[in-house]
């Protein structure tokens, strides 16, 4: 009697088990021979790693490792010798050099000051949801989808002071002969050539984040201020600008990381020129590695840009944050 | 603080009727609630009067002067929205004080100071003054929404279930507060809820809406005592009225072309009677009373009960109709006026 109970308990639990086996999926594991699921996902992500450590990370780390010697490219068999931190003491101390850092600030300081001004504004406009307005958008967003080599070379063609549009434009518009309208050609005017066509490039790309922040502001917060009398200008100031404010700074962080390396369109446009009036400092690091092949040297400079980036996006990051959190 | 004379207001969205041909007598200091179940039109009707819509037709006046055409900022209004629309970027102070730094108002900064702090203390919200207005909890940030029209002398508050995310405490609490300040100031006040403990203690007269249309309007008494048709009879009592087949119950005397009777707890009277007309299905405890649920045949009705009363699922019971209200095919009512 007791027995069979006991039988019969054993039976029930020994099926239950049975049941929950056959009900839990077996791992993925067990069916591709003998690899445990964390092993898979290793496997999975392994190639990602491995392209990353091969063309980022290795690099990186060589970069810094040359940076304290005398290594030159283009003499391999040469005696690679450990200078300490006298590439560093070089650069630091070379006017050039701080000449190609203060061009590449007044680049960033210009087409990001153009570029939000513009951008937000014509955000605003399109945000007023007016008839065609998505037509309008598509339209504006178009520059930003092209190569930057194809935008390079056409506004050269647009700047040709005999055969271009540009200086067509600017003589028809305001009498000045078109032989005196040399953009690429000018001191005075070639840091605004490239201003200009960075600036006609890219505000789509600052208007659309703009235009994502102005969206995410719910109407009925304009209706309760115009409920509580206040006027479109100042709807405008302490409704808009302060709610849109962390979309816009997103934008200039965006825009100023890849503006102070720009280096395609000046590469295209004015190689540096004319004299070394557009020479940002990624020109002057490739001429550096590339024309006087010194290796080791570009390196550090290569190092302290990076620094000098990844500082200030850091300083600029934490005021984002404060300004989100408020 | 005026007059608002709503006159053959209409507002369609596409097909939507949402407010048709709404006429609207609200006297000054008059304290109107707007009643009306889910899409009903109240907030359409609010947000026409703020001139946040433009009607399709019918006139507005308020304090005698027409509306027409203008801006919402020109005609003098307070809101309070359902969504609580709190300018997100600014503090329970900041956001106070908006509606008073509206350089039209010239108001100086000691003034503006003062009413804030002393709006805050009176929707409980002076502890978190320096706040963030995302900071918040849904209750806080409707008194904050309350309060940011409680700072304004308008011609007439608009407030859309202002009350509505509060916990049953605050909720009475606020209810007296807010029925307290209006009477004090001699506010206008246009009120929207779902709640029918807030319309009848706080209206001087309630509003029924049902489909765009206001079906009646009158005293909290007259409203409930003398409903006009079936539809602003089941907005009002708990347990809710019961619609029964005339000749169900004895005690009424329905007139000709009774299609149906309504019966609220004064009108039905029971007692224990074993074989009597009706059986007790179920009883929900409530606490200081109970909700009978009793069968008559096919057919459930719900009345209250003293706690005490001795019956059980099962007991047999007598039911009987006392007075009860007559409703005609068309839902309007057949017995005339009581009150008066
Ligand atoms: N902007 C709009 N566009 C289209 N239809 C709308 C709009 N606003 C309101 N409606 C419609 O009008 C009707 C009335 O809406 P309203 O918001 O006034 O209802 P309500 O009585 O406030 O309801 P609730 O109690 O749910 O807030 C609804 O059927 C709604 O769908
Ligand atoms: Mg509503």
């Amino acid at each position: 009697m007791n027995s069979s109970h006991q039988t019969f308990a054993e039976k029930a639990s020994r099926l239950a088990t049975e049941a929950a086996v056959r009900a839990t999926p077996e791992p993925l594991a067990k069916r591709v021979r003998g690899f445990s699921d964390r092993a898979i996902a290793w496997l999975f992500i392994a190639p990602t790693i491995a392209l990353l450590l091969a063309i980022n990370i290795f690099p990186l780390f060589w970069a810094i490792y040359l940076s304290f010697t005398n290594y030159r490219a283009n003499r391999p068999n040469a005696e690679v010798r450990n200078i300490g931190l006298s590439n560093y003491s070089r650069i630091l101390n070379d006017p050039d050099i701080w000449a190609s850092m203060q061009t590449t600030a007044h680049f960033v300081f210009w087409t990001i000051l153009l570029q939000t001004v513009i951008g937000f504004g014509l955000a605003y406009l399109i945000d007023r949801k007016f008839r065609g307005h998505a037509f309008w958008t598509t339209l504006i967003l178009i520059p930003m989808m092209l190569s930057p080599a194809v935008v390079g070379n056409f506004w050269r063609f647009l700047y040709e002071p005999q055969i271009g549009l540009f200086a067509y434009a600017v003589s028809f518009l305001t009498g000045i002969p078109t032989s005196d309208i040399q953009m690429l050609g000018s001191v005075q005017l070639a840091p605004w050539a490239i201003v200009i066509v960075d600036t006609w490039m890219w505000t789509p790309y600052v208007m659309l984040i703009c235009l994502a922040g102005l969206r995410s502001i719910p109407d009925y917060i304009y209706e309760a201020a115009e409920v509580d009398r206040a006027s479109p200008w100042r709807q405008f100031w302490s409704i808009t600008v302060p709610m849109a404010l962390p979309f816009i700074m997103l934008a200039v962080l965006f825009r100023g990381i890849e503006n102070f390396k720009m280096f395609d369109m000046v590469n295209l446009l004015t190689g540096g020129g004319p004299g070394s009036t557009t020479e940002v400092a990624s020109i002057a690091l490739k001429r550096d590695a590339f024309e006087a092949w010194a290796t080791g040297r570009s390196s550090a400079f290569a190092i302290v840009l990076f620094v000098a980036v990844f500082g200030l996006a850091n300083i600029y990051v934490k005021a984002l944050n404060r300004v989100k959190q408020r | 603080m005026a007059d608002v004379i709503l006159k053959g207001i209409t507002k369609s969205f596409g097909d939507k009727r949402a407010v048709d041909a709404v006429d609207l007598h609200i006297h000054d200091g008059e304290f109107v609630v707007l009643l009306g179940p889910t899409g009903a039109g109240k907030t359409t009707t609010l947000r026409l009067i703020a001139g946040l819509e433009t009607p399709d037709a019918g006139t507005l006046h308020i304090g005698g002067r027409p509306m027409q055409g203008l801006a919402p900022a020109s005609r003098d209004v307070a809101f309070v929205f359902q969504q609580y629309s709190l300018y997100p970027h600014l503090t329970v102070y900041e956001n106070l004080a908006f509606p008073l730094r509206s350089p039209a108002r010239r108001m100086d900064a000691a003034t503006i100071d003062a009413r804030v702090r002393q709006v805050a203390k009176m929707v409980r919200i002076d502890h978190k003054l320096e706040n963030r207005s995302t900071r918040l909890s849904g209750g806080e940030m409707q008194r904050v929404a309350i309060g940011r029209a409680l700072v304004r002398r308008p011609s007439i508050y608009l407030m859309d279930e202002p009350l509505s995310s509060l916990d049953a405490k605050l909720r009475a609490e606020l209810r007296l507060e807010l029925k307290r300040i209006q009477k004090e100031l001699g506010a206008t006040l246009l009120y929207v809820t779902h709640d029918q403990i807030e319309a009848m203690t706080m209206a001087d007269r309630i509003g029924i809406l049902s489909e765009g249309r206001l079906v009646q309007i009158g005293t909290p008494r007259e409203i409930y005592t003398d409903p006009a048709n079936l539809h602003v009879a089941a907005r009002l009592g708990q347990p809710h009225i019961n619609i029964l087949p005339v000749g169900l119950l004895p005690g009424a005397e329905a007139p000709a072309g009774t299609a149906k009777v309504g019966a609220r707890t004064e009108h039905i009277a029971i007692a224990r009677q074993d074989g009597g007309n009706a059986r007790v299905d179920w009883i929900e405890h409530l606490g200081d009373q109970n909700h009978l649920h009793i069968k008559v045949g096919e057919h459930r009705l719900v009345t209250l009960a003293d706690p005490d009363m001795p019956v059980a699922p099962g007991d047999g019971i007598s039911v009987a109709l006392r007075n009860p209200l007559y409703f005609g095919q068309d839902g309007n009512r057949l017995d005339g006026r009581r009150l008066a």
